[in-house]
């Protein structure tokens, strides 16, 4: 891709960027909601492609950091009073570090060993956050203190979503994602080819780690109330993965496509059919997986319609 | 190296080789089947770890090192079964074996020159997968010269490649040597053996049983020995 | 075996001496620990519950990993059908008034109709796929069954009242009967599981395209056929292990994702396709959640994470469980 194609894109991503930043007055709380919503998914699925889709580790516990960051956020602001802005920050560090020390062990294993220890280690987290009762108040909860405040969550997601969308970019685009493509297809040969596979990956997954932590506390602060339940669901993992397949694990604009489409589908069946929708969700990921494994991006590129490649 | 010993499970892969590579020269690697040349290779590269023995690169132990390290000395290799990969174009497999600190004018200028000296040019875009054999042969040992190594391994690079490109081959790693660099093949292909290499080492059961050059290796009863019975290409 | 495999077989074993013994040492700490006779017979009614227990777990457990072994897919809706096993079960004796065990009669065939139907319809496009599909298809399936049988049994727990007695082994030991029975008839069904798959035709080919599908292939196996009996047999296991934890433990839609974490915890400690090692990763997680329980405070939400713990330790020091080669 040449500079200009590479400039045409980021002005794309700035011109979306301000027609979002113009909206939220015109929108009532649902819709802003919906909106805020659909951008996290956004930044979920990103980030998920980035361990997952470029560099081939399958997480199935990336929820993990969601949670984190959200109870990062939550356990500053109710029990020690912070602003909410800075606690996101501390929510990314947190997470980074998780990343890191998890990561280490856990990225020796293969594909699907590496899954399963991941979901483990959701699960496990979310144990955790039940009994260590003294830090995270357990089953009862965290409640923030109340405030109209979709306003400035909407801002700060769609900063969040922006930032992530431009980091995604930049990884797809550059040789930092190329030597992580490498480890997905032939890790061994990759090694062999003087990439550090151990640094490249734990590099990858740390960064794959603090985008969803970080909209994990936005979510807090927005909803007011988190429990281990709620933010160490196993869907939401679930979610992120499906989003990047469906749109198409590997590439950029795939999960960005998968978020919204999906997202936008279970808001309308879940409204239209609020019995049903579960089953219908579920119908729709057994379908999806069992026929579109390379999701609609990989089905363009398929077909010619787009060039697949980050460097012609 | 010197005394290298490795076991895989009670099989005795390579067992006390010892063998000096002369820099700046072609040199061979041959024997009959299972007698562990590629897993000498593997031994040099890092892919796996000798349960005992050295391998000295420049006065240095290199024995054990991860595959990366060893290929930041600048010694690189191919593959027997070619490893390219094939979700990636060939300028983007060409891409990857550039550390991040060579800047991106740089790398490219190089994998451009690379693919021209393989006459790859008009399949920069191609994926590797859609490559022909004889194609990813090329690809794979261009990749291998990216960082300009000092020391190259190849790998059966005559396997199942026709004649023609065989040529290229060949002339592509003469004109290597001409500028100073240092190869070992290994090789079933006695012709390429004998007419390219200046010096030839034989294994049989993991033990060097034979070295010098062409002419001593080739009428060596212990060499024929060690190849009686077996198909000659 | 080569050296560091067995290395990483000793510090998998410490691992596990060291994991029974921190139940001990916390209760110790906490004071839960007593040695009268009195709490030693309890101490040991959980160890033989937890024997009992695991001797059901691997027989579901071998389900999963027949599907693990043999076609590569994770199975993530394991515990559903688990779940759905308890459920045909309830249907069985509280509408058609069957016995509970005779009613297996009934269930099974059933069962292995599903899985084979499963297969056809789904599992067949995702076997040679990368891990993740059959990840999200399974869990897509698990979705759908959990959902299903909220909408026609509401999220009521049930149970099914059978066998309430107790046996008494000694003065102070005493398991209930239908532990017994569950274990008794679930050991039946995996040795028979066992010995269809040592000495049948169709078992050895299982084993062999587990081993390698391409080779299978290539010798003559009707591999296909070998995935449709392999889903089946899977599904047949473990509704068998739901009709038999129907008996001993009251159950609701949701019960069923416990219970496939557990049977992953099993087979990644017992091996990946080592059907003894399953019984032995049963019997070693049951009994382990049975201290959990007893000796620490707090114990019924740990038992959850001493399952995940042991799972993901023992995939940090030994990927391939105890029976299994080092990296699996």
């Amino acid at each position: 891709m040449t500079r200009s194609e590479h400039l045409r894109n980021l002005l794309a991503l700035g011109a979306l960027g301000l027609v979002l930043a113009l909206l939220p007055p015109a929108l009532n709380v649902y819709l802003r909601s919906f909106a805020l919503f659909t951008m996290m998914y956004v930044v979920l699925a990103l980030s998920w492609n980035i361990i997952s889709g470029f560099t081939g580790y399958t997480s199935f516990g990336h929820v993990i950091f969601y949670g984190i960051g959200a109870y990062a956020c939550a356990i500053l602001v109710a029990d020690h009073g912070w602003h909410w802005l800075p606690t996101l920050l501390v929510a990314a560090g947190v997470a980074a570090a998780v990343g890191v020390a998890l990561g280490y062990p856990v990225l020796r294993l293969k594909g699907p060993y590496f899954a399963i220890a991941m979901l483990g280690a959701a699960e496990g987290m979310r144990v955790v956050a039940t009994v260590w009762d003294g830090l995270t108040h357990g089953g009862l909860g965290i409640s923030l203190p109340s405030v109209e405040n979709s306003i400035p969550t909407y801002y700060a997601m769609l900063g969040l979503m922006l930032i992530t969308v431009l980091v995604a970019y930049a990884v797809g685009h550059s040789r930092f994602g190329i030597r992580l493509n490498a480890i997905r297809e032939d890790e061994v040969a990759a090694e062999a080819l003087g990439i550090n596979a151990t640094a490249y990956k734990l590099a990858a997954f740390a960064l794959s780690a603090v985008f969803p932590a970080v909209a994990g506390g936005i979510q807090a602060y927005k909803v007011l109330y988190i429990d281990p339940p709620s933010v160490f669901f196993v869907q939401i993992t679930i979610a992120m993965a499906l989003m990047s397949m469906l749109g198409g694990k590997g590439t950029v604009i795939g999960p960005i496509v998968g978020a919204v489409l999906l997202y936008t589908a279970q808001e309308l069946t879940w409204v239209n059919f609020p019995t049903a929708h579960l089953i219908a969700y579920g119908l729709f990921i057994v379908i999806v997986a069992r026929f579109m494994p390379r999701g609609l991006v990989g089905f363009a590129i398929d077909r010619g319609w787009v060039r697949k490649g980050m460097v012609h | 190296m010197r005394d290298l010993r490795k076991a895989f499970g009670g099989v005795r892969a390579v067992d006390g080789c010892s063998f000096a590579v002369p820099c700046g020269k072609i040199s061979g690697l041959i024997g009959p089947n299972g007698s562990g040349k590629t897993t000498t290779f593997d031994l040099l590269t890092g892919l796996t770890a000798p349960d005992a023995g050295q391998v000295l690169h420049r006065g240095e132990n290199i024995a054990g090192r991860k595959p990366y390290e060893i290929f930041r000395r600048g010694i690189t290799r191919t593959f027997q079964v070619t490893r390219i990969f094939r979700e990636m174009t060939v300028l983007e497999n060409m891409l990857c074996a550039t550390g991040l600190r060579v800047p991106d004018r740089v790398a490219r200028e190089r994998a451009e020159a690379l693919i021209a000296f393989v006459k790859l040019g008009s399949l920069r875009g191609e994926y590797g997968g859609r490559l022909s054999y004889g194609q990813q042969k090329l690809l794979e040992f261009a990749r291998a010269l990216m960082t300009d190594p000092d020391l190259i391994l190849l790998d059966e690079p005559a396997a199942g490649v026709n004649r023609t490109l065989l040529q290229q081959l060949l002339e592509h790693i003469h004109h290597l040597q001409e500028r100073g660099k240092t190869i070992l093949i290994v090789e079933h292909d006695m012709n390429v053996i004998m007419n390219h290499c200046e010096r030839i080492f034989v294994l049989d059961h993991g033990v060097k049983i034979a070295e010098g050059p062409p002419r001593d290796i080739r009428g060596d009863e212990r060499v024929i020995d060690a190849y009686f019975g077996r198909r000659r290409r | 075996m080569e050296r560091s495999d067995v290395r990483s077989l000793y510090r998998l074993a410490a691992f596990l001496a060291g994991a029974y013994a921190l139940p001990f040492a916390i209760g110790g700490w906490y004071g839960a620990v007593h040695l009268n006779e009195r709490w030693l017979g309890y101490l040991a009614t959980v160890v033989i519950s937890g024997v009992l227990q695991g001797g059901v777990y691997a027989m579901f457990a071998v389900g999963l990993t027949l599907i693990f072994g043999v076609m590569r897919i994770i199975n993530a809706a394991h515990g559903e059908m688990v779940m759905m096993g308890a459920y045909l079960t309830w249907v069985c004796f509280f509408r058609l008034g069957l016995d509970p065990l005779l009613a297996l009669v009934l269930t099974l065939p059933v069962a292995f109709l599903f899985g084979v139907a499963l297969q056809k319809v789904v599992l067949h496009a995702v076997v040679g796929q990368p891990e993740l599909t059959g990840l999200l298809v399974t869990f897509g399936l698990g979705l759908v069954i959990v959902y299903v049988t909220e909408l026609v049994f509401t999220t009521d727990f049930r149970t099914i009242p059978y066998a309430p007695g107790t046996v008494h082994i000694t003065r102070t030991i005493a398991v209930g009967q239908n532990k017994v029975i569950s274990f008794l008839i679930a050991v039946a069904i995996s040795a028979g599981v066992y010995l269809f798959l040592k000495l049948s035709r169709l078992g050895k080919a299982i084993r062999a395209t587990a081993l390698n599908a391409e080779v299978a292939m290539v010798c003559g196996i009707p591999v296909r056929r070998v995935y449709l009996v392999t889903t089946g047999l899977a599904a047949a296991l473990a509704v068998a292990g739901g009709a038999l934890v129907s008996i001993q433990f009251g159950f609701n839609p949701e019960t069923g994702t416990v219970y496939t974490l557990q049977a992953f915890t099993i087979i990644i400690l017992g091996g990946r396709g080592h059907y003894v090692g399953a019984l032995i990763g049963g019997v070693m997680l049951a009994v382990l959640e049975g201290l959990v329980s007893l000796l620490i405070p707090n114990g019924t939400a740990m038992v959850e994470l001493a399952a995940y713990t042991l799972m993901i330790f023992v995939l940090l020091i030994r990927p391939g469980g105890l029976m299994g080669v080092k990296e699996a």
